[in-house]
C-alpha cells in the first residue's frame, strides 16, 4: 500500500507551495475587495470595465494618440522653432515640398532629394531584407525543428542577437567591418588586402541588410519554429506511409500549415524593416554619402540635427511613413482574420 | 498477399525496453486485434510493423519477405491513425488522392478509386469539404477511405474508434466488421477495449508490458485464459478471483480452503498440486447463480446495481470482493447475506504465479 500514499502526498506538497505563493495575493485581494465592491455598486458592471481599462487607455492616449495628433499639427507649421506657439501655420506646404519633383522617377530632381533617396533606399532595403529574412528564418526554423543534437543550444545561438541592444549590434559589427577589424584580420591570411567595407557604397548597404538580418532573424525563426512544432507529427507519418517525397511534403503539407505563422512573420518583418534605424545608424551613419540613408534617419536628422532644423518637414515625412505602416498593419489584420476563418475546425 | 510474420521482435527507446521479443504469425485476410492496457506497447508494435519505428532486433516479414530494411512506403501497408491524421487544409477528395498522386497514378484511376471508396463508406456528399467541416464519425470514415484507396497488402488501425462517442463506436464497430468481410484483406487492429477485441477479432493477441500473454480466438481467450491477467482482462465485468490453499487432493477432487475457512470441492483435472499450495480460483460473475448445497459459497451484499435486464451485486466472499451478475430483477438490498451456487460455473484455477492449471 505504499504507492497510493506516495501519490497522495505529492499533490499536498504542491498545494502547500501554492498556499505560500497565494498568501500575499490573498492579502491584497482582502484589502481591495471592499472598496471595489462599493465602486461596482455605484457604477454597475460596465462601469467597472471602464475602470479597469482606464489606466491603459490613459497611457495610450498620453504617449501615443496625443503625440500623433501633435505631430500632425507640427506638419502643418513652418520655421525652425521647436515650441509650437512660436511656429507659424503653413497649411500643406511641407507635404508639397516633399512631393515637389520635376521627374518622379529620379530622386535627384526633387526639392527634398534626401527624402526621396531615403525612400528609395528604404524600399530596396525592405525588399532585400524581408525576402532574405523570410528565407533565412524559414530555413533556420526547419533545421531547428529536426532532431539534431544540442537543439536547445542552437536555438539559443540563433535567438541570442535578438536580446542585444541595437546599439551593441551596431558597434559589434562596426568593429568587425572596420579597416582594422575582425573581418580583415580573418581574410588577411587568404591574401585579401585590408578593405574599409563600410566606406564602399555597395558593401555598406549589404552590411546594413546583413546586420539587421543577423539581429532579428532569431525572433522570426522562433515564431516559425513554434508554427512547425504545432503541426501534428502524425501528418508526416501519414505522408511517410504514402511514400511522399520530402519536397512534396514541404510544399503540400508543411508550407500550407505554416502559412498563418508565415503571414505574421512577413508582416512583422515588413513593418520593422520600414522603420529600420538604430543599428544601421550606429553601423554606417547613413553613409558613405547617402547610400544607407533610410527614412527614419532622414526624419531624425531633418527634425533634430540639420541646421537650421525643420521639425515641420520631419513631421510631414513621419506622417507619410505612418500611413504606409497603417496600410501594412491593415493587411496583416485582414490576412490574420482570413487565416482564423480558414483554421476553424 | 497479406501474411505478416513477427520473429522475436524487440524494441527499445534508449534504455527503456518496450517490446520484449514478440513472435506472431498473422494469416492472410485475418483480422487480428492487439489488445492490452494502455502503455503495454500495442502502438509501438503496430508502428514497427508499419515501418514508422525501427525495431531493435528480430525480424518482420510480409508475405515471406523480410522488411526490416524496407521503408514504410514500400511495405505496401496502410495505416489509420488514432487522430485520423487527415490533412486539415485539403478537401476530403484531396486527402484521398494525396497518397495515390505520389505514385504517379493516372488521374482517371485515382478518381475511380475515390468514387468507389466514397460509395463504400458513404462519404460521397462530403468529398468537397475539409476535415474541419466534418463530424468525428465522418472524419473517421475519411481516414479509413484514405487507407482503402491505396489497396494495401494489410490495414493497420490504431485505436480507430477511441475518439467517437459510445453509440457511434458501437455502430462503426459493426461497419468495420462488415468492411473487413467485404475487403477480405488482412487487418491489424489495436485497441485497449476488450469488448472491441471480442466483437471484431478473428484472433486476439493480448499484450502486457511488451510481451504476448496469449493468442487465440475470442472464445478461446474467454473460456480458457492462459493466465490470471488474460482471465481478468477479457470479459466484462472482469472475472472474480478468490485466493485459497489446497487442503486436500483426492482422485478427481480438489478441496480448496478459502481465506476464512470455507471449504470448496472442485472436480480437478490431473494436477501436480500438493496439499498447502496457494491457488487462485477464477469465476466469471455471470456464471454464478443463487442457491445452496454443495459447491456453494456465502456472500454478503455490499451494493446492488439494478440495470433492469440484469442485477449486478457487489458482494464479499471470504473477505474478498466478489461480483455477481444475475439476469432479471431481484429484491435485494445491501447488508443481506445470500448463498451463491457455483455448480454450473466453470471454475478456472491459477497457480501462485498466475498460470492456468
Ligand atoms: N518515442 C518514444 N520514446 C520513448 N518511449 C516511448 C516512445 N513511444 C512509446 N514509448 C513508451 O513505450 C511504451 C509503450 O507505448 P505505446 O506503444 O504507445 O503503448 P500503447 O499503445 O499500448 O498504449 C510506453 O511506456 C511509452 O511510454
Ligand atoms: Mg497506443
Amino acid at each position: 500500500m505504499t504507492a497510493p500514499l506516495e501519490t497522495a502526498s505529492k499533490p499536498s506538497a504542491v498545494q502547500h507551495l501554492g498556499a505560500i505563493a497565494l498568501a500575499p495575493v490573498r492579502l491584497v485581494m482582502g484589502l481591495i475587495d471592499r472598496p471595489l465592491r462599493a465602486l461596482q455598486r455605484m457604477t454597475g458592471l460596465s462601469g467597472m470595465a471602464i475602470f479597469f481599462l482606464a489606466p491603459n487607455m490613459l497611457i495610450f492616449g498620453i504617449f501615443v494618440l496625443l503625440p500623433l495628433f501633435i505631430n500632425f499639427v507640427y506638419s502643418t507649421t513652418g520655421g525652425s522653432a521647436l515650441f509650437l506657439p512660436e511656429r507659424s501655420y503653413v497649411g500643406a506646404d511641407q507635404y508639397q515640398r516633399l512631393f515637389d519633383c520635376s521627374n518622379y522617377l529620379d530622386p535627384l530632381t526633387c526639392q527634398e532629394d534626401a527624402f526621396w533617396t531615403a525612400v528609395s533606399n528604404t524600399f530596396w532595403f525592405v525588399v532585400l531584407q524581408v525576402t532574405l529574412m523570410i528565407g533565412a528564418a524559414l530555413v533556420t526554423a526547419l533545421i531547428l525543428n529536426r532532431n539534431l543534437a544540442a537543439r536547445s543550444f542552437w536555438r539559443a545561438v540563433f535567438f541570442f542577437p535578438v536580446l542585444l541592444s541595437p546599439v551593441v549590434v551596431g558597434l559589434i559589427w562596426r568593429w568587425i567591418l572596420q579597416r582594422q577589424g575582425l573581418l580583415n584580420f580573418i581574410l588577411y591570411p587568404f591574401g585579401v588586402d585590408p578593405y574599409t567595407w563600410l566606406t564602399d557604397r555597395t558593401w555598406s548597404f549589404a552590411a546594413a541588410v546583413g546586420v539587421s538580418l543577423w539581429a532579428h532573424m532569431g525572433f522570426y525563426a522562433l515564431i516559425l519554429l513554434a508554427g512547425l512544432q504545432a503541426i501534428p507529427k502524425d501528418l508526416y507519418e501519414a505522408a511517410d506511409m504514402d511514400g511522399t517525397k520530402p519536397a512534396r511534403v514541404f510544399w503540400r503539407i508543411t508550407l500550407p500549415l505554416l502559412m498563418p505563422n508565415l503571414v505574421v512573420v512577413i508582416v512583422l518583418a515588413l513593418i520593422r524593416s520600414v522603420q529600420v534605424f538604430d543599428e544601421v545608424y550606429i553601423l554606417t551613419g547613413g553613409g558613405p554619402g547617402t547610400s544607407t540613408l533610410f527614412i527614419t534617419q532622414y526624419i531624425y536628422e531633418t527634425g533634430f540635427v540639420s541646421q537650421p532644423r525643420n521639425p515641420g518637414l520631419a513631421a510631414a515625412a513621419s506622417i507619410l511613413m505612418g500611413l504606409v505602416l497603417v496600410v501594412l498593419t491593415l493587411v496583416q489584420l485582414g490576412l490574420g482574420r482570413r487565416g482564423e476563418k480558414k483554421g476553424k475546425r | 498477399m497479406g501474411q505478416i510474420t513477427l520473429s522475436n521482435v524487440k524494441k527499445s527507446f534508449g534504455n527503456i525496453d518496450v517490446l520484449h521479443g514478440i513472435n506472431l504469425d498473422i494469416n492472410d485476410g485475418e483480422l487480428v486485434v492487439f489488445v492490452g492496457p494502455s502503455g503495454c506497447g500495442k502502438s509501438t508494435l503496430l508502428r514497427a510493423i508499419a515501418g514508422l519505428e525501427k525495431i531493435t532486433s528480430g525480424e518482420i516479414a510480409i508475405d515471406g519477405k523480410p522488411v526490416n530494411d524496407v521503408t514504410a512506403a514500400d511495405r505496401g501497408l496502410a495505416m489509420v491513425f488514432q487522430s485520423y491524421a487527415l490533412y486539415p487544409h485539403m478537401s476530403v477528395r484531396q486527402n484521398l488522392a494525396f497518397g495515390l498522386e505520389n505514385s504517379k497514378m493516372p488521374k482517371a484511376e485515382i478518381d475511380e478509386r475515390i468514387t468507389e471508396a466514397a460509395r463504400m463508406l458513404e462519404i460521397e456528399p462530403y468529398l468537397a469539404r475539409r476535415p474541419g467541416q466534418l463530424s468525428g464519425g465522418q472524419r473517421q470514415r475519411v481516414a479509413i477511405g484514405r487507407a482503402i484507396v491505396r489497396r494495401p497488402v494489410a490495414f493497420l488501425l490504431d485505436e480507430p474508434l477511441s475518439n467517437l462517442d459510445a453509440e457511434l463506436r458501437v455502430s462503426t464497430r459493426a461497419e468495420l466488421a462488415a468492411l473487413h468481410a467485404r475487403l477480405s484483406s488482412t487487418m491489424i487492429y489495436v485497441t485497449h477495449d476488450q469488448v472491441e477485441a471480442m466483437t471484431l477479432a478473428d484472433r486476439i493477441v493480448v499484450l502486457r508490458a511488451g510481451k504476448i500473454e496469449q493468442v487465440g480466438t475470442p472464445l478461446e481467450l474467454y473460456n480458457t485464459p492462459a493466465n490470471r491477467f488474460v482471465a481478468g482482462f477479457i470479459g466484462a465485468p472482469h472475472m472474480n478471483f478468490l485466493e485459497g490453499t489446497v487442503s486436500s487432493v483426492q482422485s478427481g477432487n480438489l478441496v480448496v480452503a478459502l481465506a476464512d475457512g470455507y471449504q470448496l470441492a472442485i472436480p480437478a483435472r490431473e494436477t501436480s498440486l500438493e496439499q498447502g499450495a496457494r491457488i487462485t480460483l477464477g469465476i466469471r460473475p455471470q456464471h454464478v447463480t443463487f442457491g445452496s448445497g454443495d459447491k456453494s459459497i456465502k456472500a454478503k451484499i455490499k451494493l446492488v446495481e439494478a440495470l433492469g435486464s440484469e442485477t449486478v451485486l457487489h458482494t464479499e466472499v471470504a473477505g474478498q470482493k466478489f461480483l455477481v451478475v444475475i439476469p432479471g430483477q431481484h429484491d435485494l438490498a445491501s447488508g443481506m447475506d445470500i448463498d451463491l451456487s457455483l455448480s454450473s460455473a466453470p471454475i478456472h484455477l491459477f497457480d501462485k504465479d498466475g498460470h492456468r492449471i
